[in-house]
């Protein structure tokens, strides 16, 4: 069965409209970018995914289960929610504690506790700070240290809402990695993002969201290159689709749809060699 | 600055070592390093905030506008230094944009009419006509920032610096914020110093690319050239990559490239030189 | 009582009358109100006191307001009016009636002020009263952050939450633990917060000079001499009507009229 499934919601804050019949599916293994400019309703709709929201008409299934007859704390440990600001999560003495309160509250058993932490600061890279005050961490890693809070429970789903804002190079490519190793343990992955980039490397599929409702959905290739589904959604092209749109634009034939930089430069000095030939 | 350190109190190392930079008028200085590299530091280092607000250690000198920061107190560089921080919530206090604008203003001490005379100047230069009576909470992302800029650049200063301005805003915003900074440099005359990680929407303005790791600077240039030096801190974007792919591969273009306009010509234009045909 | 109640104390922005006043002659206005109030003991005149009140609503458009907040406030009036009429020896209704409308009248009147009234002007009249410039500011910026604060809150609970803290459901002791978890991360953000407003009031020159032309200025119009001097006038009136005994004759004579 589908992680999440989300079935014609609709939701308002203050009788203002934010989700307007939105449906969509989570998969297992899969990387799924939600994107849109701020105020589309992306950070509303993945408050549905944990049941810190629940909607006004419409349901939310979390592996077959309706988000309205559990608690947060209860679907928390299928679906795992990163918030963007770091600030706003951490609290504990130290970074190990940080990692161990979410284990504790779900009843982990006792013995298996120490171990769990210290896999989860290892994959991390946060073991050297284990007995660390959170809040001497720099902004990198505490953002790890977030991550590293909710993964240390094993959620099936993770979620993460906007984890490369403020992030300098080293520590995107470290996201970038975890989410794959996490695809390749069969997890599901949402990020939402405005960061057409950053979707580009590691998105599967891609869900464009205007003013509460979705406008398309689809592979990330087809949907980040499609000039006219990005300018809709106040987003800009990744930089390689949109060479490759100038180039092609000036007779230079492209087979396909390149969004990675090793992708345009095969295609292109593929093209090179052949007129030199 | 000339060969300024600093050490935050409490701290076990330096923030910021043996730093020499300096900067005129008509300048637009990218500042990036990875995090924890010391960048926030030196830009407070500009504005007074260090040393006065943050206690340390404190060496080397730094002139501002012709002021010695240790000796002039922060709000008297606030003249001549605006800044503008990451999260516009912490940035503006009152309860409508007017009001903001006219805060600092007063806080300068100036007439009534001549702070009234800068609020108009400053509510149609940066187009805040419209949102001129609304709350900050009521506006988006982008138009705070933009709230605050005008807010800084009512004190009318030579020198412009911002923290991460566009952390936490969408691409569109972002892009709008950094491009009214251009404006400012070039229209204003004025010193933009900004740190940004967002080098693909950042660059294309830049006139000048500084490079800050562990505390120290590492380079200090012309964009094209220093960003050969520094993928491997910073990150190249997608087109500087794909630049040097190409040329790992035995292509040659003039570059790096900043904009993906600058690749596909530089590209069409190498490979027309070289005799082949530019379509496939 | 939901937050309803709080409709009637948040400043709408409309163009009415009352809106343009000066804060200072609304806040006569108030005084007089509450003063009026608490001198009042009878529903009879407490109900043209109030039909007062709601007129000066009605120029301020504001009266749907009021009635909502009315509705959440329904359960304690029901209370004061029961308590009253409970534990009264003698003209049970009579004096249930005066206080239920009592406290009507007193909480419309506060509702004028503040439906009518932005935290901004209230700082500008408290510094055109000479309060020092660094408490006015405090004020105004308390009040610009507390919807800040809630939102904060929320997004605590929501990560915490996330990580399994229940909030939703078990006994009171578990539950008000659990609320307690949120306390720490909160007060380390609004810390963090205060001290990056710190840093941008430093660099927008604050502490530079120590007297200050405000930018707007607080002037007095016609109408607002005209409230302030209607308002001294009501109070002296009831004031005078208190001290020579004749409100004590009103008071009787209406006693003695054929109460149910």
């Amino acid at each position: 069965m589908d992680a999440v499934v989300v079935d014609r919601v609709f939701f308002s804050y203050d009788e203002v409209p934010v989700l307007k019949g939105v449906s969509l599916r989570v998969r297992l293994g899969e990387v799924l970018a939600i994107m849109g400019e701020n105020g589309a309703g992306k950070t509303t709709l993945i408050r549905h995914f944990n049941g810190l929201l629940k909607p006004k008409r419409g349901r939310v299934l979390v592996f077959g289960v309706d988000t309205r007859e559990v608690s947060v704390a209860q679907l928390s440990r299928k679906v795992g929610i990163v918030f963007q600001n770091p600030d706003h999560q951490l609290f504990a003495e130290s970074v190990e504690k940080e990692v161990e309160f979410a284990l504790r509250n779900m009843d982990y058993p006792e013995e298996g506790v120490k171990e769990r932490v210290e896999q989860v600061l290892r994959l991390l890279d946060l073991e050297k700070y284990r007995s660390r005050s959170p809040y001497s961490l720099s902004v990198g890693e505490r953002k790890r240290l977030t991550i590293a809070a909710i993964l240390s429970y094993d959620p099936d789903v993770l979620v993460l809402d906007e984890p490369t804002a403020g992030q300098d190079f080293i520590n995107k490519m470290r996201i970038k990695g975890l989410i794959e190793s996490l695809k390749a343990q069969r997890k599901a992955v949402v990020i939402v993002t405005h960061d057409v980039e950053f979707a580009a490397q590691t998105a599967d599929r891609v869900v464009l969201m205007v003013s509460g409702e979705i406008v398309c959905e689809g592979p990330a290739r087809e949907i980040l290159t499609a000039p006219e589904l990005v300018m809709k959604s106040r987003l800009s092209m990744p930089q390689i689709a949109y060479s490759a749109l100038l180039l092609r634009r000036r007779g230079v034939a492209l087979p396909d749809t390149p969004m990675l930089p090793d992708e345009l430069c095969s295609e292109l000095i593929k093209l090179v060699r052949q007129n030199v030939a | 600055m000339s060969q300024v350190s600093f050490k935050y109190a409490g701290a076990r190392e330096y923030a910021i070592r043996d730093v020499n930079f300096s900067a005129g008028p008509r300048e637009y200085v990218l500042l990036v390093g990875p995090s924890g590299c010391g960048k926030s530091t030196l830009l407070r280092v500009l504005n007074g905030l260090i040393p006065h607000f943050y206690s340390g250690e404190f060496k080397g000198e730094a002139r501002v506008a012709g002021l010695d920061v240790s000796r002039t107190p922060t709000h008297v560089l606030a003249r001549h230094v605006g800044m503008v921080f990451q999260d516009p919530e912490n940035q503006l206090f009152l309860s409508s944009v007017e009001r903001e604008i006219a805060f600092g203003l007063e806080n300068m001490g100036l007439p009534r009419r001549e702070v009234r005379r800068r609020v108009e100047e400053v509510v149609r230069l940066f187009e805040l006509e419209e949102l001129r009576y609304r709350a900050p909470y009521e506006l988006s992302g982008g138009q705070q920032q933009r709230v605050a800029i005008a807010s800084v650049m009512a004190l009318e200063p030579e020198i412009l610096v911002m923290d991460e301005p566009t952390a936490n805003l969408d691409p569109a915003s972002a892009l709008e914020i950094l491009s009214l900074v251009a404006e400012l440099v070039e229209e204003r005359g004025i010193l933009a110093i900004v740190v940004e990680h967002r080098l693909e929407i950042a660059l294309q303005y830049a006139t000048r690319l500084v490079v800050m790791d562990a505390g120290r600077l590492v380079a200090d240039g012309d964009p094209r050239e220093m960003l050969e030096k520094v993928g491997n801190l910073v990150g190249w974007p997608p087109v500087v990559r794909a630049y040097e792919l190409l040329k790992s591969w035995g292509l040659r273009m003039p570059g790096p490239p900043l904009t993906p306009e600058e690749f596909v010509n530089s590209f069409l234009k190498e490979v027309k030189l070289s005799g082949c045909s530019g379509s496939g | 009582m939901s937050l309803r109640v709080l409709e009637a104390f948040k400043f709408r922005r409309r163009n009415t009358v009352i809106h343009l006043l000066d804060p200072r002659s609304k806040f006569m206005l108030l005084v007089a109100f509450t003063g009026a109030s608490l001198m009042l003991s009878d529903p009879v005149t407490l109900t043209v006191l109030l039909i007062g009140e709601l007129v000066v609503l009605a120029v301020a458009k504001a009266v749907r307001e009021w009635h909502r907040s009315l509705r959440g406030f329904s359960l304690i009036l029901i209370m004061v009016f029961a308590l009253n009429y409970l534990s009264l020896p003698s003209n049970k209704l009579f004096t249930s009636l005066a206080m239920t409308m009592r406290f009507i009248a007193l909480t419309t009147a506060f509702s004028i002020f503040f439906l009518t009234t932005t935290p901004d002007e209230l700082a500008l009249a408290l510094e055109a009263s000479g309060v020092p410039r660094d408490y006015t500011l405090m004020f105004t910026m308390s009040l610009r952050f507390v919807p800040t604060l809630a939102r904060d809150l929320q997004v605590v609970a929501d990560a915490l939450m996330s990580r399994g803290l229940e909030l939703e459901r078990g006994g009171i002791r578990d539950r008000v633990r659990n609320y307690v978890y949120l306390l720490v991360p909160l007060i380390v953000y609004e810390l963090r917060r205060s001290l990056m407003v710190a840093e941008a009031l430093e660099a927008r020159g604050f502490g530079l000079s120590k007297r200050v032309e405000p930018y707007h200025e607080l002037r007095f119009g016609l109408p607002d001499y005209a409230i302030t001097i209607l308002s001294l006038a009501l109070l002296l009136a009831l004031a005078y009507a208190h001290l020579s005994g004749y409100y004590a004759r009103v008071l009787e004579y209406l006693l003695q009229l054929p109460w149910p």
